[in-house]
C-alpha cells in the first residue's frame, strides 16, 4: 500500500509549475509528510476548501503587486540620475483611489474569511459513527475514538472499546498520569479502520506535544492538563506518517508516529489479536529474556499477562513508558524512528540491540541519576542478557503484515 | 526648548552655585568631550543611537554565526554539527539575539537618532533616561549570553519558551532562568525608552510641527513605542510567573498542581504579536521617507500611511491566538482570532500600495539605499500573502509548527524589517557620519542579500508544505527534504558573504572618506528637517530650533510649485541649511550614573539564580546609584563647555522660511 | 516593570527656568507626561496579573484555596485606611500649591502612614494566611493571589519611599511651592496604586470563588 512515488511531492510540483521553474533533479523522495497529498476525507476537504483557494487568490495578489512594481521600475527608473534635475508632477495622494483600494482589499479579505468558515467544520466538527468491534468474544457499538497521550519523546495510544471514554467527562474529571484502564494500549503506531472517522483525544503527561497526520488532517497540540478533541480518517488502508510538531525538549526531532489504516475486517483480527496478554514463551533464549526483563525493564515499561497488575507508575518525567505488551507486532520503535523489521521482514536486530546497549546513543534524552528521568536510560546489560532480550521482545505479538513493514522502510 | 530635562527640586532658579558639594563624593561629574570614556557617560541622544546600532551589528553578527550554525546542521538529513542540545539552545539564542538584540536595538537606534532631528528637538525628553536605556539593554544582552559560560548552556526551549518544557524538570540547566531574567532586563530598557520617546514626540516637536506634519518615520517609532508600553509589561508578568516558578517552586505552571499551561501561551503571544509589529513599522517608516526621496515625490496618501499604521498597532492587539490555532482554545476563539487575523491585513496591503503610487510617475533614482527599500516592499508583500494563506484557521492546521512559518516571518522580519533598516543605513550614514558608504560595494551587499535571502527562506516554504517541522535538530533520509534544505544552507552563507561585505564597505567608506568630497547637510535633495542640518549632525543638533510650515518643511524651503504644478527651486541647499556653528547653545550635562544603575541589575539576575547575597549587592548598587542620580543637578554648574547661555536659543524663527 | 528610573526623576519637577510649562508641545510637563505615560504601561502589568488570579482562583489542587481563608472585615478595613490615604494626598497637594509648607508635610506624613499601615496590614495578613494553609507554593491560586497582592505591595512601597523623599526635601525646605508640581506627579502614582487596589479588593476578594 505504499503510495506512489513522485519526483518531487505534490508541494514541489505544484509550487515549481506556479514558477515555471524545474529544479528537480538529485531529490526524489516519496515526501511522506506532503501537506499537499492529502489520503482521506477530511485532509482533501482541508486542502481543497481551506488551503489550496486562498493560496491561489495570494498567488493572484503576489503577481499583481510584483508585476506593478516590476513595471513601475521598468518604466520610471533614471539610469543617469547625477545631475538630473526634473522633477515629475508632486502628486499628494487621492482620496477615491485609496478607498477603492482599501475597499477591494477589504472585500478580497472577507472573501478569505468567507473560505475560512466554510472550512473550519472540516477539521473541526465531528459525526457519530458507531462501528461494531469484538472484544473478548463481546460485541460493542463502538464510536471510533483513540485516546492519544504525548510523552517525551513517544505516543501512546489507548483504545476504549467496553467503557468507552467521553471528552467532557476526561475534561471534568481525567489526568493524563492516571487513565482508567483501556484495552489496547500500544505506541508509535496507531491503528485505525479506514472509512471511519476517528476522534482522538489528545492530552500530554509532561509538556506540550502536537499530532500530525499530514495526510489524514491537519494537527492539534496535547497539552498537559487538558483534552483536545481531534479527528482523522484514511479513505484506504495504508501506512501514514507524523511527526511530534510542538516543540517537546532534547529529542523533539525523533518524536515520531504512525497510522496504519486496516480495513475494518484486518482492523478486528487486530483487535482480536492485540487485547490478548502476552504468552510465556516456549524458547530458553526468549525465557531467559523474559527473567530479565522482569528484573531490569518493569520498573517503567508494562507487559500485560507480566506485570500489569503490580505496576504503579515508571521512574519518568512523564510517569511512564511504551507498553510493550504487542512491540513485535509494530513495525518501529523508540518512538516511531527505527525500523523494527528490515525491508526483507527480518529483525532488526542491529538496531534493537544498540538501544538496548545505550538508549541514549541513538536518541538524545535526560537520565541524569538521580533527577526524573526523560527517556531509556544505559540499563548496563551484558551482551548476553541483550541477545535473551531480543529473542523475547521479538516474541511479542504476532508480526505485521509485510506491505506495513515495506512501507515503514522510509529510504 | 533648549532644556530638556529639569533640575532637581533643590534647585531654584539662580541658585545653582549653593550646590557644590558632589553626589556621594565619589566620582567627578564628567564633562563632555570626544574620548571612549565620554561614550560612557553620554546623554546625546545621536551618540546613544550610534551605540544601539554598534551593539545591535555586533548581536547581528552574534545572531547569524547561531543562524549559521542552524543551517549548517540541517544542511543534509542525520546532521551531526551539533548535538540536540546544542541545536536547542542555538536555536532558541538565534531568535532570541536576533529579535532582542538585534532588530529591537537597531530600530531603537534609529528612534534615538532620529525622531529628535525629525520633529526639530535638540534632544530627547530624559537624556540620562536614554542613556539609562541602552546601558541597561546592553547589560542585559550581556547577561542573557553569559548564560553560555556560567549558566550551563543557553536557553533551550525556543524563543516561545512554552510552559511547561520551561520548567525545572525539563530544562534544568540555568539557560531559561537567565531567559527569564535577561528578558526582563531588557524589558526594562524597553519600557523606560518607549516611555522617553512618547514624551519626547509628544511634548518636544517644534514650532509648527504638528502630529500630521511629522514625518512617517517619527510617526512609525512613535507606534511602536505604544506597542512596546503596553505590550512590554504582558511578556514582563509572564517572566515574573516562569521565574517564581523555576526559582522559588510558584505553582503557574505545573499541571500536576491545576494549572495550565496555555496561560503562558496566551500572555506570551499578547506580546508576542504586537512584537511583530514593533519589528515591522519602524522599517515601514525607513521606506516611507526613502521611497520618496528618490521618487522624488511626496509620500502618496500621508494620512493613509499614517491611520494604516495606527490601525495596525491598533489592530496587532487582537489576532494574538493565531498562534495558537491548534492548541486546543476552541473553534469560536479559532474562528473569531482568524477572522481579525485577515482584516489586519487591510491596513498592511493599503501600504503596500501607497508606496506603489508613490512611485507611480516618480523619477526614480536606484541607489542602493532605494534598492534596499524597494526590495523591503516586494520582500514584505511575500511575507505578508504568506501570512494570509495561514490565517485561514484550517489551513494553519497544516501548516503551523512548519518551515512554512519559519519562510513566513523570515520574509516579514528579515525581508520586511532587516532589510529596510539596511535601506536606513545606506540612507542616512551619510548624516551620522559625514561619509557615505561606498555605492558600488553597496550593490554588491545589496545583490548577494537579496539573492541569498531568497534562497535560504524561499525553499523554507516547500519544505514546510512538505511537512518539515520547525524546530527539529535533524530530519530522516526520505522524506525529500535534502535538496531544498542544501539550497536554503548554500542561501544563509550568502547571507553571511553580504554582511561581511557591509562590514567591509563601512571600514572602507570611512578610510575613503577623506579623498572625497564630503555629502554636505542634504545629499540626497530630502524632505525631513533631520537633511537642513549639517552632516555630521553637530552636537547641538539645531543652530535654531526650525519654525514648521508643513509637511516636508525642508524640501519646501528648497523647492515650490508653481501656477503649473512645476517644481523650482528657491534655494539651494547651502542657502537654506543650518550652518551648525551655533555657540551658546545649552545642553544636558553627561552623567555616569546611568551606567552604575545598569550595571546593578545584572547582578540582581546573578544573585536569584546562584546566591541572593549578590541580589543584595546589585540591588544596594542599582539604588544608590538612582539616589545618586536623584541628587545629581542635570546641568554641572562646573562645566566646562562654553553652552551656557540660554537665551540665544529661544529665537524661534529660522532663515529658511518657506516662500 | 521597575518604577525606579522614574522615582529618580521625580526630583526634578521643577524647571530651572520658570518657563517648561509653556515650552512643551502638549502643556504638560515632559515628567507629568511621562508618569500618565508610565501609568498606561502599568495598567496592563496589574491587567496581566489579575487575569492570571482570576484564571487560577478555584485551582487548589486539593489544597486551601486563597478565597477560603480570606478575612474581609479586616482586608475592608485596610482599604478603607489606603483609600483615606489617596484624600490626605489630595490634602498635601493642596497644601504645598497653596505655600502652606507646614500642613503639606503633615499631609504627606499622613500619607506615607496610612500607605504604611496598609503595608503592615498586608504583612499581618500573609502571615497569617501561610499560617493557615495557604502559602505561596501551596497551589496556582495561591502563587496567583500571592504574586497579585505582593506586586501591589510593593507599588504601594515605592510609593511610601517617595512619599518620606517629598517629606524630607520640605524638611530641608527644598519643597516649595513653586515644586508642587512633584507632588501632583507622586500623586498621580499614589492615587493609580490606590485605585488598582479598589479593583483588587473587589474583584479578588468581594466577588466569591464558586
Amino acid at each position: 500500500m505504499r503510495l506512489p512515488a513522485r519526483p518531487l511531492g505534490r508541494v514541489s510540483g505544484w509550487l515549481l509549475s506556479l514558477l515555471g521553474a524545474a529544479v528537480a533533479t538529485g531529490c526524489a523522495s516519496d515526501a511522506e509528510l506532503d501537506t499537499f497529498a492529502p489520503q482521506g476525507p477530511i485532509a482533501r476537504e482541508l486542502h481543497s476548501r481551506g488551503v489550496l483557494p486562498v493560496f491561489w487568490i495570494a498567488a493572484v495578489v503576489l503577481v499583481g503587486i510584483t508585476v506593478a512594481m516590476v513595471w513601475l521600475i521598468w518604466r520610471n527608473r533614471v539610469k543617469n540620475y547625477e545631475g538630473d534635475d526634473e522633477w515629475p508632477a508632486q502628486t499628494h495622494g487621492h482620496v477615491p483611489l485609496e478607498v477603492g483600494w482599501t475597499v477591494g482589499f477589504f472585500v478580497t479579505m472577507a472573501a478569505v474569511a468567507g473560505i475560512m468558515l466554510w472550512s473550519l467544520p472540516t477539521v473541526d466538527a465531528t459525526e457519530t459513527n458507531l462501528m461494531g468491534v469484538t472484544v473478548d468474544d463481546r460485541s460493542v457499538e463502538w464510536e471510533p475514538t483513540v485516546v492519544v497521550v504525548g510523552n517525551q519523546w513517544w505516543w501512546e495510544f489507548r483504545y476504549y472499546f467496553s467503557d468507552q471514554v467521553d471528552l467532557a467527562d476526561l475534561r471534568a474529571h481525567g489526568d493524563a498520569k492516571t487513565l482508567p484502564p483501556a484495552d489496547i494500549v500500544t505506541s508509535g503506531q496507531m491503528v485505525i479502520p479506514t472509512g471511519e472517522e476517528v476522534e482522538l483525544i489528545l492530552t500530554s503527561r509532561d509538556v506540550i506535544h502536537s499530532f500530525w497526520i499530514p495526510a489524514l488532517n491537519g494537527k492539534r497540540d496535547a497539552v498537559p492538563n487538558r483534552f483536545s478533541p481531534w479527528k482523522i480518517e484514511a479513505s484506504d488502508p495504508g501506512f501514514y506518517f507524523g511527526q511530534c510538531t510542538e516543540f517537546c525538549g532534547l529529542s523533539h526531532s525523533r518524536m515520531r508516529m504512525q497510522v496504519v489504516a486496516l480495513t475494518p475486517a484486518d482492523f478486528q483480527s487486530w483487535v482480536d489479536d492485540t487485547t490478548q496478554d502476552a504468552v510465556e514463551p516456549a524458547d530458553p533464549a526468549a525465557l531467559a529474556g523474559l527473567e530479565v526483563f522482569s528484573g531490569i525493564c518493569t520498573s517503567c515499561h508494562v507487559i500485560e499477562g507480566v506485570n500489569d497488575d503490580v505496576f504503579e507508575s515508571a521512574d519518568q518525567a512523564s510517569g511512564a513508558a511504551p507498553n510493550l505488551t504487542h512491540l513485535a507486532s509494530r513495525s518501529t520503535f523508540a518512538g516511531g524512528i527505527f525500523n523494527l523489521y528490515n525491508a526483507d521482514g527480518s529483525l532488526n536486530r542491529v538496531q534493537l540491540e544498540a538501544w538496548l546497549r545505550n538508549p541514549g546513543d541513538l536518541k538524545a534524552n535526560y537520565t541524569v541519576p538521580g533527577k526524573q528521568y526523560r527517556g531509556m536510560p544505559d540499563l548496563d546489560l551484558s551482551e548476553q542478557q541483550i541477545d535473551d532480550l531480543v529473542a523475547y521482545l521479538a516474541g511479542l505479538g504476532n508480526r505485521p503484515a509485510d506491505w506495513i513493514i515495506e512501507a515503514t522502510q522510509v529510504e | 526648548m533648549a532644556i530638556t530635562e529639569k533640575t532637581p527640586l533643590e534647585l531654584g532658579p539662580g541658585d545653582t552655585a549653593r550646590y557644590v558639594e558632589r553626589p556621594l563624593g565619589v566620582f567627578t561629574r564628567p564633562q563632555g568631550g570626544r574620548g571612549w570614556r565620554d561614550w560612557l557617560s553620554t546623554v546625546d541622544h545621536k551618540r546613544i543611537g550610534i551605540l544601539y546600532g554598534a551593539s545591535a551589528m555586533f548581536f547581528f553578527v552574534v545572531g547569524g554565526v547561531e543562524a549559521l550554525l542552524i543551517r549548517l546542521q540541517l544542511a543534509a538529513p542525520e546532521g551531526s554539527v551539533l548535538s540536540a542540545d546544542v541545536y536547542n539552545q542555538v536555536y532558541t539564542m538565534h531568535g532570541v539575539t536576533m529579535v532582542f538584540l538585534f532588530i529591537m536595538p537597531l530600530a531603537a537606534a534609529f528612534a534615538n537618532y532620529f525622531i529628535p532631528l525629525q520633529i526639530g528637538a535638540r534632544d530627547v525628553a530624559f537624556p540620562r533616561l536614554n542613556a539609562l536605556s541602552y546601558w541597561i539593554w546592553l547589560s542585559g544582552a550581556i547577561f542573557l549570553n553569559t548564560s553560555w559560560i556560567v549558566g550551563g548552556g543557553g536557553a533551550d526551549c525556543g524563543w516561545f519558551c512554552y510552559a511547561t518544557n520551561s520548567g525545572v524538570a525539563f530544562s534544568p540547566s540555568h539557560g531559561v532562568d537567565f531567559y527569564a531574567i535577561g528578558l526582563q532586563i531588557l524589558g526594562i530598557a524597553s519600557l523606560v525608552s518607549s516611555i522617553n520617546l512618547i514624551v519626547t514626540c509628544l511634548n518636544m516637536r517644534a514650532p509648527g510641527m504638528t502630529l500630521m506634519r511629522m514625518p512617517v518615520l517619527t510617526w512609525m517609532l512613535l507606534i511602536t513605542q505604544f506597542l512596546l508600553l503596553f505590550a512590554l509589561p504582558v511578556i514582563t508578568v509572564a517572566l515574573f510567573l516562569l521565574m517564581f516558578d523555576r526559582l522559588f517552586d510558584a505553582q503557574f505552571f505545573n499541571p500536576d498542581a491545576g494549572a495550565d499551561p496555555l496561560l503562558w501561551q496566551h500572555l506570551f503571544w499578547i506580546f508576542g504579536h504586537p512584537e511583530v509589529y514593533i519589528i515591522i513599522l519602524p522599517a515601514f517608516g525607513v521606506v516611507s521617507e526613502i521611497i520618496p526621496t528618490f521618487s522624488r515625490k511626496p509620500l502618496f496618501g500621508y494620512e493613509f500611511m499614517v491611520f494604516s499604521g495606527i490601525a495596525i498597532g491598533f489592530m496587532g492587539w487582537g489576532v494574538w491566538a493565531h498562534h495558537m490555532f491548534v492548541s486546543g482554545i476552541g473553534p469560536i476563539s479559532v474562528a473569531a482570532f482568524s477572522l481579525s487575523t485577515m482584516f489586519i491585513a487591510v491596513p498592511t496591503g493599503v501600504k503596500v500600495l501607497n508606496w506603489l503610487a508613490t512611485m507611480w510617475g516618480g523619477r526614480l533614482r536606484f541607489t542602493v539605499a532605494m534598492k534596499f527599500a524597494v526590495a523591503t516592499v516586494a520582500m514584505f508583500t511575500i511575507g505578508g500573502l504568506s501570512g494570509v494563506t495561514h490565517s485561514v484557521a484550517p489551513a494553519d492546521t497544516q501548516q503551523t509548527d512548519t518551515y512554512y512559518i519559519v519562510a513566513h516571518f523570515h520574509y516579514v522580519i528579515f525581508g520586511g524589517g532587516v532589510l529596510g533598516l539596511f535601506a536606513g543605513l545606506y540612507f542616512w550614514w551619510p548624516k551620522v557620519w559625514g561619509h557615505f558608504l561606498n555605492e558600488r560595494l553597496g550593490n554588491w551587499n545589496f545583490w548577494i542579500m537579496l539573492v541569498g535571502f531568497n534562497l535560504t527562506f524561499g525553499p523554507m516554504h516547500i519544505l514546510g508544505l512538505q511537512g518539515m517541522s520547525r524546530r527539529i535538530d535533524t530530519y530522516a533520509r526520505g522524506y525529500g527534504f535534502e535538496f531544498w534544505n542544501m539550497a536554503a544552507t548554500v542561501g544563509s552563507l550568502l547571507i553571511a558573504v553580504s554582511v561581511v561585505v557591509f562590514m567591509w564597505n563601512v571600514v572602507k567608506s570611512k578610510r575613503d572618506a577623506p579623498h572625497l568630497p564630503p555629502p554636505g547637510p542634504d545629499p540626497w535633495d530630502a524632505r525631513s528637517l533631520e537633511w537642513s542640518i549639517p552632516s555630521p549632525v553637530p552636537e547641538h543638533n539645531f543652530d535654531t530650533v526650525p519654525q514648521v510650515h508643513g509637511r516636508d518643511d525642508w524640501w519646501h524651503n528648497k523647492y515650490a510649485e508653481n501656477d503649473e504644478g512645476t517644481v523650482v527651486r528657491v534655494a539651494t541647499v547651502e542657502e537654506a541649511a543650518q550652518t551648525g556653528e551655533a555657540t551658546g547653545v545649552h545642553l544636558p550635562s553627561p552623567s555616569f550614573w546611568p551606567l552604575a544603575v545598569a550595571v546593578g541589575l545584572p547582578l540582581i539576575g546573578y544573585g536569584l539564580i546562584f546566591n541572593l547575597w549578590l541580589a543584595l549587592i546589585g540591588a544596594l548598587l542599582t539604588i544608590a546609584s538612582l539616589y545618586s542620580w536623584a541628587m545629581e543637578p542635570v546641568d554641572d554648574p562646573d562645566a566646562t563647555h562654553d553652552h551656557h547661555d540660554d537665551e540665544a536659543t529661544e529665537g524661534s524663527s529660522t532663515e529658511g522660511d518657506q516662500p | 516593570m521597575s518604577a525606579e528610573p522614574l522615582v529618580a526623576d521625580h526630583g526634578h519637577a521643577a524647571d530651572e527656568d520658570g518657563h517648561d510649562e509653556h515650552a512643551t508641545t502638549t502643556g504638560l510637563s515632559h515628567t507629568k507626561l511621562a508618569m500618565w505615560v508610565f501609568l498606561g504601561s502599568e495598567c496592563l502589568l496589574f491587567g496581566g496579573l489579575i487575569s492570571t488570579y482570576l484564571l487560577y482562583k478555584t485551582r487548589g489542587n486539593g489544597r486551601t484555596l486563597p478565597t477560603d481563608v480570606f478575612d474581609i472585615p479586616f482586608t475592608s478595613v485596610s482599604s478603607f485606611v489606603l483609600l483615606m490615604s489617596s484624600l490626605t494626598m489630595v490634602l498635601a497637594l493642596s497644601a504645598v500649591s497653596r505655600g502652606e509648607d507646614e500642613a503639606g508635610r503633615t499631609w504627606l506624613l499622613a500619607t506615607a502612614l496610612l500607605g504604611g499601615i496598609f503595608i503592615g496590614g498586608q504583612v499581618y495578613e500573609f502571615t497569617t494566611f501561610v499560617r493557615e494553609g495557604v502559602a505561596f507554593t501551596t497551589n496556582p491560586a495561591s502563587s496567583a493571589f500571592f504574586t497579585l497582592t505582593g506586586f501591589h505591595g510593593v507599588h504601594v512601597s515605592l510609593g511610601i519611599v517617595m512619599l518620606m523623599s517629598l517629606f524630607v526635601a520640605s524638611v530641608k525646605g527644598k519643597l516649595t511651592q513653586r515644586n508642587a508640581e512633584t507632588v501632583e506627579i507622586v500623586g498621580l502614582y499614589w492615587h493609580f496604586v490606590d485605585i488598582v487596589w479598589i479593583f483588587i479588593f473587589t474583584v479578588i476578594y468581594l466577588i466569591p470563588a464558586d
